[in-house]
This record gives structure tokens, C-alpha cells and sequence, in this order.
């Protein structure tokens, strides 16, 4: 509280620092948003070049004539349709089984006490920061001698579980009332009837978001599918297909067509975030201030 | 009634238990125990002799196997300190700015920030060796509006694993913003206010509050940032095959080339070991130089 004299003088100088900054603030923004969506704009706008406007020095930043010979000419070179039918059957398996051993394995460390659960939790929760590479040898050698190897089935079966869902899963199932449980215990209700019928209902939100995030990682999952696989071309998610464009590029040296593939793969989780992504968003901030 | 409890712990735990055990713990025990071991990754298991320490040696040793390893562990360490040097700062100057009031369109600035976190990073390194191809790309075109010259990027070893740093920043940051936000809700508002009345500057108010609570943020996404930062794989694997010169060649990729490719199991898992050992060392030193400052 200054003296009334100057006061009003500062006051003008403080507003006119206030817009000032105010339009920095919003230039700054509009370049970090600029930066931030030009990689994948012009992923989009060169793969509706033609091939000459891809090799252009200096570079064509809008194509003159937009068209989509580079879309048809990829399903020449992969098998587009099969590739991404694999990354669906892949994806959605491996997240429907994340969510039932996660919503199970949740409950029990929420709403259980049993000997040895703090431990137990710790060691599960460990191998949430354990890279996938340090398992990588041993795992692939296993897959291979229980018979999964070169298969969808060896991708999918060792992921059907993981750290994350269940650490996420506990966290929103503490918060469940232990008066709902017990009252349909009282009732003669199951424990898996329980989990299904109350449980899950109210902790909807977390298990969309946990269905989400499991599926995005495992669409665009690279390292294990082509270790697992071996060259089994049949059963190639669409991002093994998509790196295999490159190789083929080379020799053709048309980017369109790397571009093309690009768009196509990018586009499911995409838009799968951009319908969803207040879950996406929620559950990090839950399972960050929570953990 | 504790009895059926116990029963039904043991359903509900048994297939997430199981799976989890057979698949990661089991592996890990393994890669550890084959680290000891000369085997071929193209044989059972069984057929693993013991060596003691002779992989470990050779990792380190002055062979090409022991040159190799190390460079790829100091590119991996490298990697990964630029990868968080960058990632920090950024996610907490694009969180204040989503976070803030002062501007509209914070949300949609989330919201374009955290959609590259979606994008496979096979199409990330596809899109962006595109990006950074010196003569029709556009990164060097844009440069040479402000009067910057050409730059190599993937092609040059001084500038291959920086340029492969950037494009990791770019699509991990969203995500790294959105915790720096989940950070800054947990700050309450009083202190801004009580701040404010003494007179604070924003400078002083960022310095002393912000800053300093969202340390528990800020190591949690340190520690998230490494874990992820060793596993870049995509852009080496599918551009630069650890060139030029080695300059790329990181520990995921030089580790499955080892361990799968060359099918030499029992050095690969040397490798990982010494991977797994390094992580628990860096995350333990964050958390004691964490604690040591919240004593102060």
C-alpha cells in the first residue's frame, strides 16, 4: 500500500506491463503449440505431395495438387489392412487382460489384508521401473520354449498383466467405501460379484483411463513384437510393417510413402486421445498426487 | 471370515501374481543368473556353463566387446542426462503456462503438447528423419531463414544422439507437463496471496514457492524420465543402426544386437545387469540428494 499520491500513476505503468506481458504470455504459447503439432502436419501435408514434391530443394511446404497416389501405392508394398487388423487383435487382447488382473489383483491389495501384502506390493510395484530390456533375453528364450514364438500369442500372453494397472487400480479402489462392500457381503454377494457389480462401477473412470493407456502402448509397442516374432511377416503389427517402409524407401527414395504409412498408424491412438483424453489426463494427475 | 478372505486374496492375486512372476520377476532372476554363464541365447537353458565373472570382464575389458559396451553405456548416460536436462525445465515452463489464468487456451495448449505421447515412436523417428534431411528437409530450411548455416544432424557423429535427444523431448513432454501440473494444483493458493501482500515479485514468488514445492514432482518425474530415456530404441534401430560411428549405438539397442541377434546370452545379460545396477545407483542418488535437501 503505497502513498495515494503515485499510485495511481503506477497503477497505469503496472496495467500497461500487465498486457505487455499478457501478449508475450500468448506468443509464447502459440510458439510452443506451433512447435509442438508441426512434426505431425507435416507428416500429413507431405504425404499428400506427389513424389517430385518430396524431393524438392528447397522444400514444398503445402502440396500445389493434395492427393492420395501415396496412400494406394503403400498397401503395395505392406499389407496394410492385415498389419493394422494385428495391432487391433494385439492391442485389445493385451488390454482386456490388463484390466482383469489389474482390477482383481487392485482390490485384493485395497480391500484385503493378508500376510505379507506391503511386501508383495513392493515387489510388484518394482518391476514398474525395471526396463524392458534388462528381461529381454531370458524372456525371449522362455517364449520360445513354451511354444509362442513367431506368434501373435507370444506377444499378447507375457504382457497380460503389468505394475502400473495395478498400483493405478489400488489407488482409486482405496477410495471405494468399505460400507458399499460390506453391505453386499451382508447380502450373500460373491467377491468377484462384488468387484464386477460395485467395485467397478465407481471406479469407471480409472479403469477407461487404464484401457486407454493400454491400448496406445501396446499399438505402438515395437521391441518386443519384433524380437518375438522373427520375421513371421503374417503376424506384423502395423509399426513393424511401417519400419519396413523405410528399408524399402531407400531404394525408391519416396517419402510420400513413409509419410502415408505414418498417418495411418498414427491415426487409431490419436483419435482415441482426442475423444478421451480428459481420462487420459485425470488418471496421471490422480496416480501422481496420490502415489 | 478372515479364512475366506484369505482364500479369495489368493484368487483374485493369483493370475496378475502368476503372470507377473513367470514373465518379469522370473526373466530378471534369469538375466541375472545368465550373466554368470556362457550361453548361447540359441540353446536351452541348460546347456549355460558357468564362468564366474569372466562376461563382466569382458565387457569392460580392452576388446572391441569391452570398447562397445562402454561406448554405449556412456552414450546412454549421456543420452538420458540431456534427455531430462531439456525435458524438466520445459515441462514446468509449459506447465505454468497451462496452468496459468492470465491467457486463455491453456487446455488446448495441453492438449497439442500431450497428443505427440500418443504417436508410435516408430512414426516419431520415420517423420523426423524426414524432418532433419539436410537438403529437402525443413528444420535446415527454417535455420537458414535466421541465417543459421546447414546442420547435419543424424548424419554427423558430433550432432547424431543430440538429434535424437530433440525428438525424444518433443514427444515426451506432454506428458511430463501434465505432471508438472498435477504438481502445481497441489500448491496452495494462500501462499501466492500471503506472498503477494509481502510484496513478492512473480520471480521471487516462482523461486520460493513454486520451485521448491514442486520438488517431490520433479524427482518422481526425474526418475520416470530416466527409466524411459534408457529404452530409446525406435530412431536407432530403425535410422542411424548406432552409427555414425558409434555414436548412437545405446544400450537397449546394444543389448538386444548382443544378446538376440548375436545370440550371445551370457554377455547380453552381463550387460543388462550392469544396466539394472546403474539405474538403481542414479535413482537412489536422486532420492538421498532429494532428502538431503529437504533437511535443510
Amino acid at each position: 500500500m503505497s502513498a495515494a499520491g503515485f499510485s495511481g500513476s503506477s497503477r497505469r505503468l503496472s496495467r500497461r506491463r500487465q498486457s505487455g506481458r499478457r501478449a508475450l504470455l500468448a506468443t509464447l504459447m502459440l510458439l510452443v503449440a506451433v512447435a509442438s503439432a508441426f512434426p505431425l502436419v507435416w507428416m500429413v501435408l507431405s504425404s499428400l505431395k506427389t513424389p517430385a514434391e518430396t524431393m524438392q530443394v528447397p522444400p514444398v511446404w503445402i502440396p500445389r495438387a493434395p492427393n492420395l497416389e501415396a496412400y494406394e501405392k503403400v498397401s503395395g508394398v505392406i499389407n496394410v489392412g492385415r498389419s493394422m487388423w494385428n495391432s487391433l487383435v494385439i492391442a485389445s487382447i493385451t488390454t482386456a487382460g490388463i484390466l482383469l488382473t489389474s482390477m482383481m489383483a487392485g482390490y485384493a491389495f485395497a480391500k484385503y489384508s493378508f500376510p505379507g501384502r506391503s511386501l508383495l506390493f513392493s515387489v510388484l510395484i518394482a518391476t514398474m521401473f525395471l526396463p524392458p530390456i534388462v528381461t529381454l533375453i531370458p524372456l525371449y528364450r522362455l517364449v520360445g520354449s513354451i511354444g509362442l514364438n513367431a506368434s501373435l500369442a507370444g506377444i499378447i500372453v507375457p504382457n497380460l498383466a503389468n505394475a502400473f494397472g495395478i498400483f493405478l487400480m489400488r489407488q482409486f479402489i482405496l477410495g471405494v467405501p468399505d460400507d458399499l462392500i460390506d453391505a453386499a457381503r451382508m447380502d450373500g454377494a460373491s467377491e468377484l460379484l462384488i468387484l464386477f457389480k460395485i467395485v467397478a462401477p465407481s471406479v469407471a473412470p480409472a479403469i477407461a483411463a487404464l484401457a486407454l493407456f493400454a491400448f496406445v502402448y501396446h499399438w505402438n509397442s515395437y521391441l518386443w513384437p519384433l524380437t518375438v516374432l522373427q520375421g513371421n511377416a503374417e503376424d506384423y503389427p502395423i509399426v513393424i510393417s511401417l519400419s519396413r517402409l523405410l528399408s524399402y524407401n531407400r531404394g525408391a527414395l519416396n517419402t510420400g510413402l513413409v509419410m502415408a504409412g505414418a498417418t495411418l498408424a498414427v491415426l487409431p491412438p490419436l483419435i482415441l486421445f482426442v475423444f478421451l483424453q480428459r481420462f487420459f489426463v485425470d488418471s496421471i494427475v490422480g496416480s501422481a498426487i496420490k502415489g | 471370515m478372515t479364512r475366506t478372505y484369505r482364500a479369495s486374496a489368493g484368487i483374485m492375486l493369483a493370475p496378475a501374481v502368476t503372470l507377473i512372476g513367470v514373465f518379469i520377476l522370473l526373466p530378471m532372476l534369469l538375466t541375472v543368473w545368465l550373466s554368470f554363464q556362457d550361453w548361447s541365447t540359441q540353446t536351452p537353458f541348460a546347456n549355460a556353463s558357468f564362468v564366474g565373472l569372466d562376461n563382466f570382464r569382458e565387457i569392460f575389458g580392452p576388446t572391441s566387446v569391452g570398447r562397445d559396451f562402454k561406448g554405449a553405456l556412456v552414450n546412454t548416460a549421456l543420452y538420458t542426462a540431456l534427455s531430462v536436462i531439456l525435458i524438466l525445465p520445459l515441462s514446468v515452463a509449459f506447465g505454468l503456462m497451462v496452468y496459468q489464468r492470465d491467457v486463455a487456451g491453456g487446455t488446448a495448449l495441453r492438449t497439442v503438447l500431450f497428443s505427440t505421447y500418443m504417436v508410435p515412436m516408430i512414426a516419431v523417428a520415420l517423420v523426423w528423419s524426414k524432418l532433419y534431411s539436410p537438403s529437402e528437409g525443413p528444420l535446415n530450411q527454417m535455420l537458414g531463414l535466421v541465417g543459421i548455416g546447414p546442420q547435419p544432424w543424424l548424419s554427423s557423429p558430433r550432432s547424431a544422439l543430440v538429434s535424437i535427444v530433440f525428438l525424444n523431448v518433443w514427444q515426451q513432454v506432454g506428458y511430463f507437463t501434465v505432471l508438472a501440473i498435477a504438481g502445481l494444483t497441489q500448491i496452495p493458493g494462500s501462499l501466492y496471496e500471503a506472498a503477494k501482500l509481502d510484496g513478492a515479485s512473480r520471480r521471487e514468488q516462482f523461486r520460493f514457492i513454486t520451485l521448491p514445492l514442486l520438488r517431490r514432482t520433479l524427482l518422481f518425474s526425474a526418475v520416470i524420465g530416466i527409466i524411459n530415456a534408457v529404452q530409446v530404441f525406435e530412431p536407432v534401430a530403425l535410422i542411424t543402426q548406432g552409427g555414425p560411428v558409434g555414436s548412437t549405438n545405446v544400450l537397449t539397442y546394444h543389448i538386444r544386437r548382443v544378446g538376440i541377434e548375436r545370440a550371445q546370452g551370457g554377455l547380453g545379460s552381463a550387460m543388462a545387469v550392469m544396466l539394472m545396477l546403474a539405474l538403481v545407483v542414479v535413482v537412489c542418488a536422486l532420492f538421498a540428494l532429494a532428502n538431503r535437501k529437504d533437511d535443510e
